[in-house]
């Protein structure tokens, strides 16, 4: 692999190119430029403005002028109690959600694309459906269905199991249980991701392990979770970076009361609140380089464990 | 024996009886993950009185009135000698209560031992349409309707010509640098948008001063979304590329086989963006409390929906207000379930990289 891509590097450096090599490109450059103007003016051009704020103490509504301060707002950010704390939560509630998420839709996508469904279309939409709840909606839907009193868990669910009094929806690990439920029930993108990834596996392949004598749990994890592993690894990114704040498949990647996490809640309150834009920047940073090392060791173990199906040509 | 059920059950009915515990397990299980879709519906129907009532039927139900001396008073299932009446409750008192019997008014007032407090009131199935006008009173929809569908068509637009004619370059084109601009793609999905959120909103706002107006939400969409360019060029590189050379060998142009060789083969996909697109346009409130919060001419339906739902702490009017967010939405999911429900191909990543027209 190392040797290969190297050797194309080499080719790709090749002083000269064929006229319509040449051609090529401009044509190629030319329709991806929306996209590379797009890049330079709302991504690269307010990182950069953001980093150079970050050392400034910067105000709104201020008597001085803005000046630098150097890295006096960054030092302030890693003695901020608070800005560890929203941080810690911000992790906490990665590692719970994460996990439940994917493996729910894993589970969810290879129920909708077994070949013993009935009614497969129906049945798929009607899973889909709950992920189209606007966030906002959700939540107050999520506080009126575990109400004790009026609600529909306790009287539903808990009150014929005899359990009515004592399951209160406790908090998991300090988090509230429905920013639980609300991204366990806006699964939809992954399954459809994950649906995807099934139906395009050969059904020769399920033909032989069946004909060895596979049963229905080794096939499934035995087979068809290696070969979904790259739609694994995607929806992973994707819910990752919806939960702290990136691309968005739909309105909530995980929006709870307004925010995404109480990272992004506690910025968008020194921003809106104290109108103190320095060190907003700074505190928007230190979260930037956080996700950055994350996406970093992600990316790091794919290789371990994500099956390319290219890298074995 | 064995014979014998083999006679009995025809192999099309064994295959059903083979299948059939699956199905039904994928249906209690939708029963469950849906429960909250019911709940929203149920709850949207139900009149106020009901809502605080912990032994108020699940279903919409109102309270039954008995009318006695020109007075209505509420019916009750009251524990007598006789089995349970029900009875209109006249005077309420903690020892002792004043009861009526409807089906004998003319004997009077009737005495009651016991808390009244204890006993459950008498409903009966009614459908609170009335949630709805109350609503459609309190809230412009029509105005909220336009400018909520004149956001999402424009932007529906500008991200999906975007990010289509950019995909198509990524897909078939080598560009300079290899795959280095598509990872850079890649990587713009991860960034935390806060980081480029706060010097944008203050272009915006503070010199821009376009406060109150579409352009922030609108004006990115025109220059493509990384993740809708990612899975369009992943389903672009599957389609095979004899068609295009053929395309190409009768003199179209780049765009001319974009538009007639790729889209034709690539509906499912640009569909599933597209509505995608729409949902998230439909109930975003972040950037549209942002940048349209001050201007009410152009408040969107699900910012709108919001506010209102945060000043009005009914469930039922909660529930009827996010039906009205919800209808288009659902329609479309269902007109479109054909195409949306193939599912999200991304896999083939590296596929042919160097195997451009």
């Amino acid at each position: 692999m190392q040797s290969t891509s190297l050797l194309e590097k080499k080719t790709s450096i090749q002083p000269r190119l064929s006229a319509e090599t040449r051609y090529k490109r401009q044509i190629g450059l030319f329709l991806i430029s929306p996209w590379l103007i797009g890049l330079l003016v709302f991504k690269l051009i307010p990182i950069l403005a953001s980093l150079v704020i970050s050392f400034t103490n910067y105000q709104l509504l201020g008597p001085d002028k803005p000046h630098f301060i150097g890295v006096q707002n960054y030092i302030h950010v890693f003695k901020d109690a608070v800005a560890g704390k929203v941080l810690w939560q911000t992790v906490n509630l990665t590692l719970v959600i994460i996990p439940l998420q994917i493996a729910a839709s894993v589970w969810i996508a290879g129920l909708l694309s077994s070949r013993r469904l009935l009614w497969k279309n129906t049945i798929r939409t009607l899973f889909f459906l709950p992920s189209i709840i606007p966030a906002f909606a959700a939540t107050l839907m999520w506080q009126g269905y575990l109400d004790p009193g009026i609600g529909w868990l306790n009287r539903l669910i808990l009150k014929p199991l005899g359990l009515e009094r004592g399951l209160a929806p406790a908090l998991v690990g300090g988090i509230d249980p429905i920013f639980i439920l609300i991204s366990l029930w806006s699964i939809g993108p992954s399954v459809l991701i994950m649906m995807g990834a099934m139906q395009s596996i050969s059904p020769e392949i399920y033909e032989a392990a069946w004909l060895d004598g596979a049963g229905r749990l080794t096939r499934f994890f035995r087979m068809t979770i290696p070969l979904i592993t790259p739609a694994i690894f995607f929806s992973l990114t994707l819910n990752l970076t919806a939960l702290f704040g990136g691309a968005i498949l739909l309105d909530r990647g995980n929006t709870y009361r307004g925010n995404i996490s109480s990272y992004d809640g506690y910025v968008n309150y020194v921003l809106l609140d104290l109108f103190r834009v320095g060190y907003a920047s700074s505190l928007a940073w230190v979260f930037f380089v956080f996700v950055l090392i994350v996406i970093l060791i992600l990316f790091g173990t794919s290789k371990r464990w994500v099956h390319f199906p290219d890298r074995e040509r | 024996m064995a014979r014998l059920s083999q006679k009995l059950f025809s192999p099309r009915l064994r295959q059903f009886g083979h299948i059939l515990p699956f199905n039904v397990f994928v249906w209690i299980l939708l029963l469950f993950y849906l429960s909250p879709v019911f709940f929203i519906i149920v709850t949207a129907m139900k009149p106020t009185e009901q809502l605080t009532d912990r032994n108020s039927p699940l279903y919409p139900a109102s309270m039954v009135r008995y009318e006695y001396q020109g007075r209505e008073y509420p019916l009750y299932h009251v524990p007598t000698e006789a089995g349970i009446q029900q009875w209109a409750l006249i005077k309420p008192r903690r020892a002792t209560s004043e009861f009526i019997d409807p089906q004998h008014p003319e004997s009077g007032p009737i005495q009651w031992q016991g808390s009244w407090r204890t006993l459950k009131r008498v409903y009966q199935f009614h459908i609170a349409w009335e949630n709805f006008t109350v609503l459609f009173k309190s809230l412009l929809f029509p105005r909220m309707f336009l400018s909520t569908s004149l956001m999402t068509l424009i932007g529906e637009i500008a991200v999906l010509t975007s990010s289509i004619v950019v995909a198509y370059g990524f897909s078939r084109f080598s560009l300079p640098g290899g795959n280095l601009l598509f990872y850079i793609l890649i990587a713009t999905i991860l960034i935390p948008e806060k980081v480029t959120f706060i010097p944008s909103y203050f272009v915006y706002v503070n010199y821009l001063h376009w406060r109150g107006t579409f352009l922030p939400i609108l004006l990115p969409l025109f220059f493509g979304n990384a993740v809708y360019i990612f899975l369009l060029r992943q389903n672009f590189k599957s389609i095979p590329v004899d068609l295009e050379e053929a395309a190409m060998l009768d003199g179209a142009g780049p765009l001319q086989r974009l538009f007639y060789v790729i889209l034709p083969q690539s509906w499912p996909v640009v569909i599933t963006v597209s509505l995608l697109y729409f949902f998230y346009s439909w109930n975003e409130i972040r950037e549209v409390s942002l940048y349209l919060g001050s201007n009410i001419k152009l408040m969107p339906l699900s910012y709108g929906v919001q506010t209102y739902q945060s000043f009005t702490p009914i469930q039922n009017l909660i529930e009827a207000s996010t039906i009205v967010v919800l209808a288009v939405p659902v329609i479309l999911l269902f007109l479109f379930q054909r195409f949306f429900l193939q599912g999200l191909v991304i896999t083939g990543m590296e596929e042919g990289t160097s195997s451009g027209v």
